[in-house]
């Protein structure tokens, strides 16, 4: 597996002048047995069980906005100016049946409403209330084929060094039943800064699984070849690609 | 002077595991604070609650760093809020860089140095404890509640108010109270709260986050043990440094120790 970048460059000439020791730290042998951490606590906890889900009285009405700004370009300032009229959210990839879906549509599909906390890798937390399409429904629609393995999510925000965010679930997280492709958050259809017209929410990860803006839909087989190769935008920073943890 | 006995005093495993259990400490505590420093401050609740809030470390926008405990503020520029950034300079950040791993702000670094020595301590301490039961000698550092009425003197002990020390085997009674806290008490709770704040173990035990006070309220407990847990590491280096520390570390990298004076016979 191709390791990634843990520390950006600058810093790491920086550390580097402070020696050897500096420099065998950031070396990618070390970081690999650091990372075998990952894959103990994904086959220790896995995704097994359902996030709690609270009651009205515990939601933050303003909930908090996070990640990167909401997206700026033309683009975008037309979706939002239409009313995300002329959205559509793509299904593709490894499926059978490749998916155009508007607004409309996904509201016309079953609704699961919970109230569910978000904990941020940074150690904050909030609730809120998030209501849209089962992920599972959607992939049912598309009828992911026998080679696929993990759901790629394309956003349209940018990082600022202009790298798109992207998220990924593997089929049995993805499938999980508090998965959702949020239309609604708090009882109103989400907002620009939370991510309109469609945001992921994934209650038993951290939250930078829960990817905002998702414009496509991908089911691979994997994602070794996708951007840095580690799943995510955050994952490919040196984060791990299992969030539940 | 005669000499004093040599006797063969801590195991392979309790030499190995002491060592991992330091070297484990140290990168739990540096990777924790810069782990802490990317959402520096600590509520009394299930959510984040600026109303229950019991620590906090921030800046102003003139570079004045500002601790705020219980609602008491104090200025900390330099040393806590404002302060090393781990790369020559000064920042706005909660604990500075010579405390953190890695020095400079770096949240992913610091979790995945967190995550792995999380496990090194856990399999250290399941070593100490199977072999320790295995050997038979965890049972000489298990307070018992014969120990119980000897606190108190070996306190005045330490405290010089009592010539000798009330009889003792391997382990004196508070050195048997300090151990068997942190083993069993200070080490599952500080495992379970850092588990706490793990949403996908939410889901699966949530009843546990529950009686920590929520994902949070577990944070706090989480930093509060940890400052237990140094408080137990500082007295440990005062009475080793004290109490002849070549013989002390001898003894931790060989296994063989010199008696002393009042040490028990019953190794």
């Amino acid at each position: 597996m191709k390791r990634r970048l843990f520390i950006a460059s600058s810093l790491s000439a920086a550390l580097a002048g402070c020696g050897a020791i500096g420099t065998r730290l950031n070396d990618s042998r070390f970081h690999d047995v650091l990372n075998s951490a990952e894959a103990l606590n994904h086959a220790l906890l896995g995704t097994r069980g359902l996030a709690k889900e609270y009651a009205e009285s515990d939601i933050d009405w303003n909930f908090r906005v996070n990640g990167f700004d909401t997206p700026m370009d033309s683009a975008y300032a037309t979706l939002m100016n239409g009313n995300y009229r002329a959205y559509h959210l793509i299904v593709d990839g490894a499926v059978e049946r490749p998916q155009r879906l508007a607004l409309a549509q996904l509201r016309s599909m079953p609704l699961q409403t919970n109230i569910t906390r978000h904990d941020c890798v940074e150690g904050w937390s909030a609730i809120g209330k998030f209501r849209g399409v089962q992920l599972r429904d959607v992939l049912d629609l598309a009828q992911p084929r026998t080679q696929a393995r993990y759901v790629i999510f394309h956003c349209m925000d940018r990082s600022p060094e202009g790298l798109p965010y992207y998220e990924s679930l593997n089929l049995h997280q993805a499938r999980h039943p508090q998965a959702l492709l949020v239309l609604d958050l708090n009882d109103r259809p989400i907002d620009a800064d939370h991510g309109a017209p469609l945001r992921l929410r994934v209650p038993t990860q951290l939250g930078y699984k829960s990817a905002k803006w998702v414009a496509r839909i991908e089911v691979v087989a994997s994602f070794a070849t996708i951007f840095s190769g580690n799943g995510g935008y955050w994952e490919d920073q040196g984060y791990e690609w299992y969030a539940g943890i | 002077m005669a000499q004093r006995p040599t006797v063969y005093r801590h195991s392979i495993a309790t030499r190995l595991t002491h060592w991992a259990f330091f070297l484990a400490f140290l990168a739990l505590i540096s990777s924790g604070l810069q782990i802490f420093n990317a959402a520096p401050y600590l509520d009394a609740s299930d959510k984040s609650n600026p109303a229950h809030r019991v620590l906090s470390i921030d800046s102003t926008d003139s570079h004045q760093g500002i601790t705020t405990i219980f609602g008491h503020r104090f200025t900390t520029t330099g040393f806590l809020g404002y302060t090393d950034d781990g790369m020559g300079g000064k920042t706005d950040r909660a604990f500075p860089g010579w405390l953190t791993i890695p020095s400079y702000q770096a949240l992913a670094d610091g979790r995945r140095w967190h995550l792995f020595f999380a496990w090194i301590m856990v399999i250290s301490g399941l070593l100490y404890v199977i072999v320790g039961i295995l050997r038979g000698d965890l049972r000489e550092l298990i307070l018992k509640r014969a120990d119980i009425p000897k606190l108190l003197p070996m306190q005045l002990y330490y405290l010089r108010l009592r010539k000798d020390p009330p009889p003792h085997g391997k382990y004196n009674p508070l050195q048997k109270l300090a151990y068997t806290t942190v083993l069993f008490v200070l080490a599952p709770l500080m495992i379970l709260t850092g588990l706490a704040l793990s949403p996908s173990f939410d889901a699966q035990f949530h009843p546990i986050t529950v009686v920590f006070g929520g994902r949070q309220f577990a944070r706090l407990w989480h930093f509060v043990l940890m400052l237990l847990l140094i408080g137990f590491f500082v007295t440990h280096l005062v009475l080793v440094t004290t109490t002849g520390v070549i013989n002390h570390l001898r003894s931790m990298i060989t296994g063989w120790y010199r008696l002393g004076a009042h040490d028990g016979t019953g190794i």
